[in-house]
């Protein structure tokens, strides 16, 4: 049977299919996407590619530029840094707020509460609807105008009077005064483009880890109750880390898919440069300024970074992982 | 197993099958555009296409209307592989067609030009020549003009929309002293702020030096400029700009305005019709001059740029320039009686019924004493969304005159 | 114990106990927690279908002009005169009730010119097939890499574990070159195979978790039997994986259904325009027409919606097996 098992034509064979598809539409494009990101070419079309060995790169991350003729430096608009930062923050925002509440609520419903079907339910339904829906959905929520239910439920309660002062106050990078314009400043508009995002996948994670708890071996469960366990000991020396390889994998979806973010603040917000992500800012760079060099330099930096991301949050995870065994 | 796998098969043939027949007596000529339902163009559109399909039987217009800024993209993707394009596809003049006409795409129309020279002016097509070519057909033009809410102005003591900066500033505060905003701006959509800050600055350098900047032959290392910026940012800070247009879209600031919330609205004549035919009494006028040695009331900013353009792999190229111009001829006809723009072509038909609004600006361009093509629309990719990068941060005021005026210099050289 | 009416048929995991039902302050809290976290879900949904049935005027608010009668005094006189004068009054908007006026033409428009039923169609024709090769391709590659034997297979399958981290973003320039080479923009397939690509990754990830638990002992028994590997794979393994479909199905759908950016700069024609995108379009026309573009937000996500109330309890349980496996 090994004999079989081993043939080499059939091994290709099977892998053929996965293999075409993956080479062919993910990794081929990203060996395109790399040899463009060291070339200036300003179409699609072009034939005439002038290499530029690193310079995209370094036009990426300098903050500011220096004029050739003049030698004035001055601002770069297409500096990625501050898209990079934003990206992070959104990463770190779903790490320490929204799982932490997934969490929560994962090790609430395993315990066979009430409604636990029910709740389990509307939780996870966001996750089905559609992120442009949502992200209109919330650009209507979050309407400065009449229409906006935010803003109207904000100024029934009264909250407005001292909340919008108050955030007027921590503006620094406007002169205007904040009267509900949640997308319309950069210290406001990332936190606008959270919510959304927590709000839809919130349920993704409860539920990931909703499964992995329901995976704990009863016996465990019970050995720990007769030692006399309350439910916080449990949850805290059982269960999460049992669960270690799903949180890790929530961790690792959480922080990749704040680097790879678009679709929502693509929707939600006309300018995009309120919440800049590296994405949108690619989208700009390839599609408004024309610049597809720079644009696959992006890509590049988001493949590597998503990349390391994953394999130190695994290291993570497995050190304190052998710690605890 | 196997009837799956025959049922995909099936699929999967019924799917690459994806041609259309098209009737065989027919020529098709495929157009793209962005008439959407709601774009103010789409029934000059419809008119244009019927009249030309009725005139010709034998062609057949296959039509697609794209939401704006997705399209721009669409275009430009399709740029790449020329055969995916239409025969006919809408474009901006100025840079936007100027980098296909670089990449050998777009048919040159001299020889159909001949044809339609008394009909349609041929400074017309200056914006849409490239080396003494012509590779486009303009549609109808549009210019900057400042729409004004004459029942409000009435309220704060107004019977005239102020023709002077001193007035129109007391104008505002007599406007703010009501209760009333003076004027609605989308800041969250950059090109609606260049609608006022366009003409702010032409107002104050005058049009020929702004040309110069805009085609790049001068620097914007004008401290005028920089002042220019100042006034625009002092009249949003003193609060005669609905605070919330930062979060506002256009079509919602339109809508206010259009309902009575603002006085005043600054953005393209192709608002004309619209704002015509909504209930209230409306007028139009021109941001007024800030430098009277350097520029005057009646220069414009704006100029023929929406434009037909025929692709190079056309199969039946001839044939799709001919029905460009007819078109253009008709969309220009249609959109100048629906006020959806001011006419490139010479009108030759009745134009009694044209609107009030529609015709007073008309009137500003026939009387105009320069004018200058709108910036994203003049300066090619790069550089026009570098200065609309700059320009985004203008409106919230998170830069200022002279730091925006150092930043273009030296970005833009 | 007493019996009682409230018992729930539950069984503690743990203990194997039925639960009574007891109040506990502690727990009513939780419920009061969890029930708020449940409005908050929902409550954005609820606006969105009442929006969709009210009219600008009811959205917004607007004002209008009254004309009142009022006493006018005169200074002089003295005398008192009643005069008619036009007085703007404010009528607030109906944020959170339900429309006073159903305006079900909302419906009837969006429906008309969003051909919203066509992007419908279209999207589940993309991710249906999307998901059928996703399928069959994660299966035959998850066989060869845990039932064959070959050197090689762990580092195969960590390569593939490189698509789960990769943005399909990334790729947009390169791929559209490769498409519109291939002639395959403006067609079904400029969606399906760059989306099952990239479903790939996590297909093969719950596969093998899947097919992990198939003994290996059916494997020799089929074997015996005459059956090669191919006659395994098709008569053993996969009558074995039907659990795994729904699994597969579930995490590829909420890949593909969702997607923008390819459906944007990969399809142009209308024929073949998927939902986000038509929703996306559909925005663009009704910018300030809030009523149409609540109703196409609605129709949008119904369908979705029905199909999960009906299926929750299956769409959860897959989406579990995906994670306990995976």
């Amino acid at each position: 049977m090994k004999r079989t098992l081993s043939y080499k034509l059939n091994i290709f064979l099977f892998l053929l299919p996965a293999l075409i598809l993956f080479v062919g539409i993910l990794i081929a494009p990203i060996v395109m996407s790399a040899y463009y990101s060291f070339h200036d070419f300003n179409s699609i079309a072009s034939k005439s590619m002038s290499f530029v060995w690193l310079d995209n790169y370094k036009e990426l991350f300098s903050r500011t530029l220096v004029n050739a003729e003049t030698g004035k430096t001055f601002v770069n608009d297409k500096f990625m840094g501050d898209a990079l930062v934003n990206s992070l923050i959104l990463a770190a925002l779903s790490v320490f707020i929204q799982l932490p509440i997934a969490l929560a609520l994962a090790l609430k419903l395993s315990k066979h509460i009430t409604g636990e079907r029910f709740y389990l339910s509307i939780f996870f339904m966001p996750v089905l609807i559609s992120t442009v829906i949502i992200g209109r959905l919330w650009m209507n929520i979050y309407d400065p105008g009449k229409a906006g239910i935010l803003n109207a439920g904000l100024k029934a309660l009264g909250i407005d009077q001292w909340l919008f002062p108050w955030i007027t106050k921590h503006i620094t990078s406007s002169k205007l005064q904040f009267t509900g314009q949640w997308t319309g400043f950069k210290e406001t508009a990332l936190i606008a483009a959270f919510i959304p995002i927590l709000w839809q996948y919130v349920g993704y994670h409860m539920l990931l880890m909703y499964a992995g708890i329901r995976g704990v071996p009863a016996e465990l469960l019970e050995a720990a109750k007769l030692d006399g366990c309350r439910d916080g000991q449990v949850n805290r020396y059982i269960i999460i880390p049992y669960i270690k390889p799903i949180l890790k994998v929530s961790v690792i979806f959480a922080v990749t898919g704040s680097l790879k973010s678009f679709d929502l603040i693509y929707t939600l917000m006309k300018d995009t440069t309120k919440a800049e992500l590296p994405s949108t800012l690619m989208y700009k760079l390839l599609f408004l300024h024309n610049r597809y060099g720079l644009g696959s330099a992006i890509a590049v930096i988001l493949i590597v970074l998503c990349f390391i991301f994953a394999l130190l949050i695994s290291l993570a995870f497995r050190d304190r992982g052998e710690k605890v065994s | 197993m196997k009837k799956f796998v025959a049922l995909l098969l099936a699929a999967v043939m019924l799917l690459s099958m994806t041609s259309v027949f098209a009737e065989a007596e027919k020529t098709t000529l495929t157009m793209w555009c962005i008439a959407t339902e709601s774009d103010a163009n789409r029934p000059a559109y419809e008119a244009a296409i019927a009249a030309f399909e009725a005139a010709h039987p034998d062609i057949k217009i296959e039509w697609e209307a794209f939401e704006n800024q997705s399209y721009k993209v669409k275009i430009k993707a399709a740029m790449a592989d020329p055969d995916t394009l239409p025969d006919i596809f809408f474009t901006w003049a100025g840079a936007f067609l100027g980098d296909f006409v670089d990449q050998g795409n777009v048919y040159c129309l001299d020889e159909t030009y001949a044809q339609f020279a008394d009909a349609l002016p041929e400074v017309m097509l200056g914006n849409a020549s490239y080396g003494g070519k012509h590779y486009g057909v303009p549609l109808t033009m549009n210019i900057v003009a400042l729409f004004a809410n004459m029942d409000l102005l009435a309220e704060a003591g107004y019977e005239a929309v102020p023709t002077t900066y001193e007035e129109l500033i007391a104008c505002c505060d007599a406007l703010v002293a009501a209760g009333i905003t003076p004027f609605g701006c989308a800041g969250s959509e950059t090109w609606c702020v260049t609608e006022y800050l366009e003409p702010i600055i032409l107002k104050t350098i005058g049009y020929e030096a702004l040309n110069e900047i805009f085609a790049g032959r001068a620097t914007w290392n004008d401290p005028a400029i920089a002042t220019a910026v100042d006034t625009f940012q002092d009249m949003i800070i003193k609060g005669y700009f609905d605070p919330n247009g930062l979060a506002l879209g256009n079509d919602q600031v339109k809508a206010n305005f259009i309902a009575g919330e603002y006085a005043f609205y600054q953005n393209g004549s192709w608002n004309c019709g619209e704002v015509n035919d909504a209930e209230g009494n409306f007028q139009v006028a021109m941001f007024p001059v800030l430098d009277a040695e350097k520029a005057t009331y009646s220069q414009v900013i704006g100029g023929p740029s929406d434009t037909l353009a025929v692709a190079a792999t056309s199969k039946n190229p001839e044939l799709a320039a001919q029905a460009a111009f007819e078109l253009g001829k008709e969309i220009c006809h249609y959109g100048y009686l629906a006020g959806s723009g001011l006419p490139a072509w010479t009108p030759d038909y009745d134009t009694s019924a044209v609107k009030p609004l529609v015709a007073d600006v008309a009137a500003m361009v026939a009387a105009a004493d320069g004018m200058v093509l709108f910036g994203d629309t003049a300066m090619s990719a790069d550089p026009a969304n570098t200065y609309l990068n700059f320009v985004s941060k203008v409106y919230g005021c998170e830069i200022d005159g002279a730091g925006f005026v150092d930043s273009l210099t030296s970005a833009l050289q | 114990m007493k019996k009682n009416g409230l018992v729930p048929k539950q069984v503690d995991i743990v203990t194997g106990e039925k639960k009574r039902f007891a109040f506990k302050p502690k727990a009513l809290l939780v419920h009061l927690l969890l029930l708020a976290l449940v409005f908050i879900n929902i409550f954005p949904l609820y606006w969105m279908v009442t929006f969709s049935l009210k009219n600008n005027d009811e959205i917004l608010g607007y004002s209008t002009k009254v004309k009142v009668m009022e006493e006018v005094v005169d200074a002089e006189t003295g005398e008192v005169t009643m005069v008619e004068k036009e007085k703007r009054v404010q009528v607030l908007p109906n944020h959170v009730g339900l429309p006073k006026h159903w305006e079900w033409s909302n419906y009837t428009e969006a429906m008309k010119t969003g051909n919203m039923g066509q992007y419908f169609l279209n999207s589940l024709v993309v991710t249906v097939l999307a998901i059928t090769i996703t399928m069959i391709a994660s299966f035959m590659a998850t066989y060869a890499m845990t039932r064959l034997v070959w050197k090689g297979r762990k580092t195969m399958n960590k390569f593939f574990m490189l698509g789960l981290t990769i943005p399909i973003h990334a790729a947009i320039v390169p791929v559209y070159v490769m498409l519109s080479r291939l002639g395959l923009l403006n067609t079904y397939s400029a969606l399906i195979f760059p989306y099952a690509a990239f479903a790939l990754a996590m297909g093969i990830l719950i596969s093998s978790g899947f097919m992990g638990e198939i003994p290996y002992d059916l494997d020799e028994a089929a074997f015996l039997d005459g059956c090669g590997v191919w006659g395994i794979f098709v008569r053993v393994i996969a009558p074995l994986m039907m659990p795994a479909i729904a699994t597969v199905g579930i995490y590829t759908f909420l890949q593909c259904w969702n997607e923008l950016l390819f459906a944007t700069v990969f399809v142009s024609s209308g024929k073949y325009r998927t939902l986000p995108v038509g929703v996306q379009q559909l925005f663009g026309q009704y910018t300030t027409r809030w009523g149409p573009i609540g109703a196409a937000l609605t129709i949008a996500t119904l369908p979705t919606l029905i199909a999960y109330v009906f299926l929750s309890k299956r769409i959860q349980d897959s989406f579990i097996a995906g994670a306990v496996k995976g």
